[in-house]
């Protein structure tokens, strides 16, 4: 679904990517992982163009993304669904007028632009909220909102460019099954850039681990399932005194 | 109402509707022209989408050469040039020349500003969805820097009438010219103050609505 060949990407004089090539499977959740300015956000942001390469060809569901023309290419991204760490909603759009600015950048026939948009608001549970603006909203809902915003176009590819690291560890895990949920349901192809381990392990099929810029080695994995977060009080306190005899403060 | 102020009912009146006149050409230049002009400086910057050094140092100089002028020396300069355009240098219309182009090297400035302001995020998250240019400004940009565009237009609106205030050197007329010849220049003191009661009073109306609008269309 997504091929990499020598790709290779600088800025000024230092290389944040050193010809990497990977390929990315139609259908399966892809994890990115490694440590903070090992490439791995750039690496990702390359798969729709976000980043130009230096050298190197990117091809996505069969085309060759570096030598489409700027029409074409934003043809492409319409198929690409991407989200983000901080959302990057539309703070003065609601959220129904979030969603419904992607159908309309895409020419989504007129008509059935109000029904997708709560199919997809619907899809992600949202849809009772629909007139509410992004600052009325929880972290959670915000990443929903994008989610929801990311498949309106019916993308065969969602890059998640570190969705859960502002989040919460029981938000962080209601985004992950909402993410199951759109690559088992909707057959979409999921790339996840994280630092979180715990995230890429709970979902991922294979994972490459990058480290200053290449690829350190690539792994596939069996998904070991989205943790229930207990984060009741008396569980905290549990967890604290864990490490030793807790004194009451 | 003050006798004097009745004796010069009709001079006022004109005046009033002179100094609309200046100012209302003002903003429509701002807006027509400034706002765009703003723009490419925003997007023509280094980084941003239509990243050309050479268009944006050209616009960048250009604002930064009309703003530094004192005002009234703005407008003696342009004499010449208002001349090929209205025909002639002097009255009201003949006025509208340099205030338009204060106006706009005003509100280009602001609005760039306003744009800058817009988190980075948000247009890569339009140009992730495939957004070209015209819909990252109209659909992304503009939505999103709405509440500054206005401040910054409410700020120009009170700029401009204030430069408004000295086109009485090319007999552009308005209420500041007619404060200063027939309130300073005829000793009428009483009726100066009352001028200047009306244009803080044009002033603080033009803040409160400016003010209430950025708020209330600001859902940030």
């Amino acid at each position: 679904m997504i091929q990499l060949h020598n790709v290779s990407k600088s800025y000024a004089n230092y290389q944040v990517i050193k010809s990497i090539s990977l390929a990315i499977h139609k259908g399966e959740i892809f994890g990115i992982i490694g440590a903070s300015g090992a490439g791995k956000s750039t690496l990702l942001r390359l798969m729709n163009l976000l980043e130009v390469p230096g050298t190197g060809e990117i091809e996505v569901d069969g085309r060759n993304l570096t030598s489409l023309s700027y029409k074409d290419l934003r043809k492409a991204r319409q198929s690409i669904g991407m989200i983000f760490q901080h959302f990057n909603l539309v703070a003065n759009k609601t959220v129904y007028e979030n969603v419904l600015v992607s159908l309309e950048l895409a020419r989504f026939p007129r008509r059935e632009r109000r029904s997708r948009v709560i199919e997809c608001l619907q899809f992600v549970g949202l849809e009772s909220i629909m007139e509410k603006y992004p600052a009325q909203l929880s972290g959670g809902q915000k990443q929903r909102v994008a989610i929801a915003r990311a498949i309106a176009n019916n993308p065969q590819v969602l890059l998640c460019d570190e969705p859960t690291s502002s989040l919460d560890p029981k938000t962080t895990a209601e985004i992950l099954h909402v993410l199951e949920d759109v690559n088992k349901r909707l057959g979409v192809t999921i790339v996840i850039v994280s630092h979180e381990m715990e995230v890429i392990k709970s979902i991922c099929n294979r994972v490459t681990v990058i480290e200053d810029g290449e690829i350190y080695d690539t792994v596939a994995i069996e998904p070991k399932g989205i943790q229930q977060i207990n984060n009741t009080s008396k569980r905290l306190v549990e967890q604290l005194k864990k490490d030793g005899e807790l004194d009451h403060a | 109402m003050p006798e004097i102020l009745i004796q010069y009912r009709m001079e006022i009146w004109q005046s009033i509707g002179q100094t609309f006149v200046m100012v209302g050409i003002s903003i429509l230049a701002a807006i027509i022209i400034g706002l765009p002009v703003g723009t490419l400086l925003f997007l023509t910057r280094k980084g941003k989408m239509l990243e050309n050094p050479f268009v944006f140092s050209t616009l960048n100089l250009i604002v930064n050469i009309i703003r530094s002028f004192p005002f009234l020396l703005l407008v003696v300069f342009l004499i010449p040039f208002t001349r090929i355009i209205i025909g002639t240098a002097i009255g009201t219309a003949a006025a509208t020349v340099p205030l338009s182009i204060i106006a706009i090297a005003h509100y280009s400035r602001l609005v760039e500003q306003s744009l800058l302001e817009v988190p980075k995020g948000v247009i890569e998250a339009a140009i992730s969805m495939g957004a070209s240019v015209k819909e990252v400004i109209f659909k992304f940009l503009y939505v999103e820097a709405r509440s500054g565009l206005v401040l910054g237009l409410t700020t120009s609106i009170i700029s401009f009438i204030s430069y408004s205030t000295i086109m009485g050197v090319v007999g552009g007329g308005g209420i500041g010219d007619f404060a200063i010849r027939y309130g300073y220049q005829q000793f009428k003191t009483d009726l100066m103050i009352y001028m200047i009661i009306i244009m803080v009073v044009f002033v603080q109306l033009i803040q409160f609505t400016g003010t209430a609008v950025a708020k209330v269309i600001d859902k940030r």
